[in-house]
Formats: structure tokens, sequence, C-alpha cells
């Protein structure tokens, strides 16, 4: 559906993406994660036909976006991070209004409006004057408009920035909805574990390039092998002192064991290995005469693995 | 064949929105107003003046001219500021992304404005043809005179308010964008004024010393540039048996086919001013297309 290759955007010296490679299948539904300046919006406003690009392509279902923009415009429906709403007209009648711009009939936007507004959750709102709306409300209102014309990609620019949880709760509920409808989306957000849970894929980007994409399954488990592993034991016969002694020599013996911290009675482990390799890391304990009541992998975190994956990359390009 | 005429979905949100907005009954309470003030003014005047020597209707006759002249004036003024806050204020209100991602064009976006402006001149200038018939009442104007005098004050409308589209698009703030556009529209009549008075001058100096070569024939055609000058032949052809082609005539022998240009000074010089707006809601377009918008912003 979208495949973006050596992506380029340069502003003077600046250089806002930096050779941008994508790719998203049809009915993914694809989370874009990265700090403020990495170039999530100008790619989406690039795609968008909002933005010249330096280089590279942009194909959506097949369309050249960079060389034919205005066939994009039918296949891309776009939710801003920024947008205001008119004064004086109606809900319906700003869905007519965009109805109107994509050429179509006035009867047939409002069967879709009608459609469309059930789905974000305001079609009782239809005679209501769209600056009277909430906050969450013109941002679900902004995504039905994104849709009037059956788009085959929606872009959301973070669609739940300045949003209440209950709004969030509502927005997040929508999105998944269109996701079982079928619908490609790209969407941007720096609330990462609202991503993992709405996303089928997600690609960290910073500085202008994607550091990692995939499944969200898929980086989870790469998330894994940074979660500390939490234990709690004892050893039968020895006091507490001895115990702790004990307990750090069997963990460091560990090939896997990176690092051990003690605190609160509880021994935080980094711990390279699977899950099964953990299984037997516990049996190890247990073998060595260690009982142990608490041994569990801390949540996966996306946050986590996003600071570790962007301070990586900025390591790196501070120290090549 | 059945092709179904279709508005431009711009100019009607605009006038969906406008006809709600309590702005637009106040300004054509206030222009009636204004103008019957005038009315009543002149009529005043002309009783006071005409004192024991009885009632002087010719005065009246100063009713159409006068409020000619101030519809001109009024229209002068308010185009710029419908028009001056069209894209701004599309941009200050974060609307006109979301247009770009249409299939609108941008010029489509710019002629939706004018076309909406334009809407509301009209109904501006119907509700006052009331106050104005009191001229045709009073004999001092046919019922041509008011139709000529409606067409070319839309005329005006377009000119003004394409340049109040332009610069709409050129500045950010919807207030520097109305003072840019009176600015440009002062600046366009004060440069045809000077090249047209500054080429007679010359001409007029080389006669004195009696090395001019010809009469000046082509200067009135700088005139021609002048949104105001058909406004200016019209009201002398409408008030006096004279017109701009009658005094060039008298001044100076010109030829045939420039003679004949002059003749039909209102619809020469309208239709050039047309392509002079044409042209300013095309560097619209160009202002408000994407493509040109190459800014960093995030």
């Amino acid at each position: 559906m979208l495949e973006i290759s050596n992506l380029t955007k340069r502003y003077g010296k600046f250089v806002a993406l930096d050779g941008l490679n994508l790719h998203i299948d049809k009915g993914e539904i694809f989370g874009f994660v990265g700090p403020n300046g990495a170039g999530k919006t100008t790619t989406m406003r690039i795609i968008c036909g909002l933005l010249k690009a330096s280089g590279g392509s942009v194909l959506v279902d097949g369309v050249d976006a960079l060389k034919r923009p205005d066939d994009i415009k039918r296949k891309v429906g776009y939710v801003p991070d920024f947008f205001g709403v008119y004064d004086n007209l109606k809900v319906m009648e700003y869905m007519e209004f965009y109805g109107s711009m994509y050429g179509m009939e006035k009867e047939d936007v409002d069967e879709i409006a009608v459609g469309l507004l059930e789905l974000v959750n305001l079609a009782d709102k239809q005679d209501t004057f769209v600056d009277t709306l909430s906050r969450g409300m013109k941002q679900r209102l902004c995504v039905a408009r994104a849709l009037i014309h059956n788009p085959e990609l929606l872009i959301l620019d973070e669609p739940n920035s300045g949003l209440d949880p209950r709004a969030r709760f509502e927005m997040k509920e929508v999105l998944k909805n269109l996701g079982t409808m079928g619908k490609t989306i790209l969407i941007s957000s720096h609330i990462l574990p609202e991503l993992s849970e709405m996303c089928t894929s997600i690609g960290i980007m910073e500085r202008g390039k994607l550091i990692v994409s995939g499944r969200v399954e898929e980086i989870m488990q790469k998330s894994m092998g940074i979660q500390p592993i939490h234990l709690r034991a004892m050893v039968p016969g020895m006091e507490a002192d001895e115990a702790k002694a004990h307990v750090l020599t069997v963990l460091k013996e560990q090939p896997l064991v990176s690092g051990v911290s003690y605190a609160g009675e509880e021994y935080q482990i980094h711990y390279g290995g699977t899950e099964q390799q953990a299984a037997y890391l516990l049996k190890a304990l247990v073998e060595r005469n260690i009982m142990v009541s608490d041994f569990h992998r801390e949540k996966e975190n996306l946050e986590a693995l996003f600071l570790e994956i962007t301070n990586a990359a900025h390591a790196a390009q501070v120290h090549p | 064949m059945n092709k179904k005429f279709r508005m431009n979905p711009i100019m009607k949100k605009e006038l969906v929105v406008g006809s709600r907005s309590i702005k637009m009954s106040i300004a054509i309470l206030g222009i009636n107003l204004f103008l019957t003030l005038i009315v009543i003014l002149i009529m005043a005047t002309t009783n006071l003046a005409s004192g024991s020597s009885g009632y002087d209707y010719s005065a009246l006759l100063m009713i159409f001219p006068v409020l000619g002249c101030v519809e001109v004036g009024l229209l002068s003024l308010i185009v710029p500021i419908i028009t001056s806050g069209s894209i701004s204020g599309e941009r200050e209100k974060q609307t006109l992304e979301i247009m770009l991602t249409t299939p609108v064009t941008p010029f489509s976006i710019a002629a939706g404005k004018l076309g909406a402006a334009m809407t509301v001149v009209m109904m501006y200038m119907l509700s006052s043809i009331p106050v104005m018939s009191i001229a045709f009442v009073l004999g001092g104007m046919s019922w041509w005179a008011l139709i000529g005098l409606i067409g070319i004050l839309l005329y005006l409308g377009v000119y003004v308010g394409s340049v109040g589209v332009f610069c709409s698009s050129v500045v950010k703030k919807s207030i520097a964008a109305t003072i840019l556009t009176i600015a440009i529209g002062i600046g366009i009549l004060v440069a045809t004024s000077v090249i047209f008075y500054t080429w007679i001058g010359i001409w007029a100096y080389r006669e004195s010393v009696g090395t001019a070569v010809s009469q000046p024939v082509l200067a009135p055609m700088v005139m021609m540039f002048n949104p105001y000058s058909p406004i200016f032949d019209f009201m002398l052809r409408s008030m006096t048996s004279t017109s701009v082609y009658g005094m060039i005539d008298n001044a100076w022998q010109t030829p045939a086919l420039i003679g004949l240009i002059y003749k039909a000074w209102i619809p020469v010089s309208v239709a050039l001013n047309l392509l002079v707006s044409l042209g300013f809601l095309k560097l619209a377009g160009r202002n408000i297309s994407v493509t040109r918008n190459n800014k960093k912003r995030k």
C-alpha cells in the first residue's frame, strides 16, 4: 500500500529526512514513533502532497505521490496534528463541504457522512456547530472528514495530543474499529503504549531515519531483552547476608547475565536470553539450593525500548 | 451531457457561514443608512439654497453622481476588508492545510473566495437600489445608468477583490492584508496617473521649446490600466454629453484605430483590468500552492 524509498528532505543544510525507507502493507495500522524533529510530520506531509521532497520516491497503491500529487489526494485522508474548524458551520455541513471538495454529490455525502459520524460516535451531533464541539469531538470529526472520500490510506499525525484520557480512549476505539474494517492507517504518536495496543506494526524514527520497524510482537520481543528479571529468593540454612552472597555468586556465573543489582530484598537481573533460556536460569538457581518465591520478567515496555534505541542512535552519531 | 451545475464548494461554504454572521446585516444597515443620510443632506442643502426663488430641481441631479462616487468609495474600502482575510484567515484558523489535501486547486480556492466576496458585494449593492432610485425618480438618471452603475461597481469589486485575495495569500495577518490591498490600489491609481501626466508634461515641454515630434496620443493608454478610469468615463457619459474619448479627441488628433479603442474606453479598460485581476488570482493560487510553501515546520 505504501512504499517509501530513500526519501530525503532538506531545508538548506538541515536534513529532515535522511534516505527514509518504509513499507506498509494493505490493512496494516502502522505506528510512527520518534522524538520531536525526527521527521514524522515531514514524512506524512510529503505523502499527502503538502510538502515537496528533495529526493526519493513515495508510492501509494502504486501511484507516485511525488510525481502525481493530485492523484494521491483521492487516495489519502489526512488528519493533521493541529487544525481548526469554521465558525457558524454545522457538523453535517462541515462533512458536506469536504465531500463537495472531492466532487461528491450532496446526497452521496449525506449518506456516507451519517455512517462516518456513527463510526466516530458523533451521530447525535449532526446539527451542532463544529466550533462548539469539545477538542476530542473535533478530533474525531476530523477523522470522519478524512474518510469522506473513502481513501485507501488514512494518515493521522498525533491524533491523541492534547486529549484527556476519556477522549483518548474514544479515539483509540475509533481507530481500532477502522483497523477491523481493513483500512490502512499510518499514525504518529508520542504515547507509545497506546500505539502498541492499536498498531499492527511500528517504526521508530530518529533524525530523519527509520531505526527500527516491524510487527509489534517482534518489537516487543526485542524489548524483552532489555527488561530485567525480578527475583525473590532464600537459601535454607543460611543467614541473610550469606544467602545474598550465594545468590549473587550463582547469578554472576550464568553466561547470559550481564548485571545484577539487589534492592528491597529483590534481585534485578539483566538477562539477555530468551524466555526458554530464562527457564533454564531458574532451574540452575533451584539446583544450587536456592528457593525461589518470585521470578518474573518486567512487563514489556515500549517506552524503554524507544529510549534505548534512540539513545543508542544518538550515541552512535556523537561517537561514530 | 446532463452535467449538473456545481457551485465552487469554497464559495458555497463562505456564503453559508457568512449568512449566519451578524456582520453582514450590520454592514447592509450601515451602508444604506450612510447613503440615505447623503440623499437627505443633498435635498436639505438644495432646499435651503433655493430660498424664496423656488425649489431648484436641477440641483437634485447631483444625487446620482454623488451616490455613485460614494458607492465606489465604499466598495474600495469594504472589498479589501472582506477579501483580505480570505486566505490569511484560513491560515490563522489552520484550515488551509486540510483544504490543500483535497483535489480542489489553489486557483479554485482563490476564485471561490473572490466569488463569495462578490456575492456579498452584490447584496450590498442590490440593497442600496431603493436609495439610488431616488435619483431615478427625480430625473437624475435613466434605468440604463442604474444598470450600468451596478455593472461597473461589480467590475470594480472583482478588481479590488482579486487584489485583496492576492494580498491575503502573501501576508499572514488579515489586517496587514487589508492595508496592503488599499496600498496597492492607491499605488496603481497613483502610478498610472504619474506616468500619464509625466508623459503629457514632457510632451508639453517639448512643444513649448519646439522639439515635439508628435502628439502624445498613446499616453491615455496608460490610464486604461487605471481601474477607476472606466468609472470616470461612465460618470462622464451619464452626466454630460462628453466622454473620455471626446476629451482626448478635443485635445489631439487621434489616428483612426487608436480613436476606435478610446471610443470603446469602458469595455476595453474593463477587459484589460479584468485580465490584470485574473493575473492577481493566478498569483494568489501560486502563493497558496503547497509546493511553494516549503519552510521548515517541525
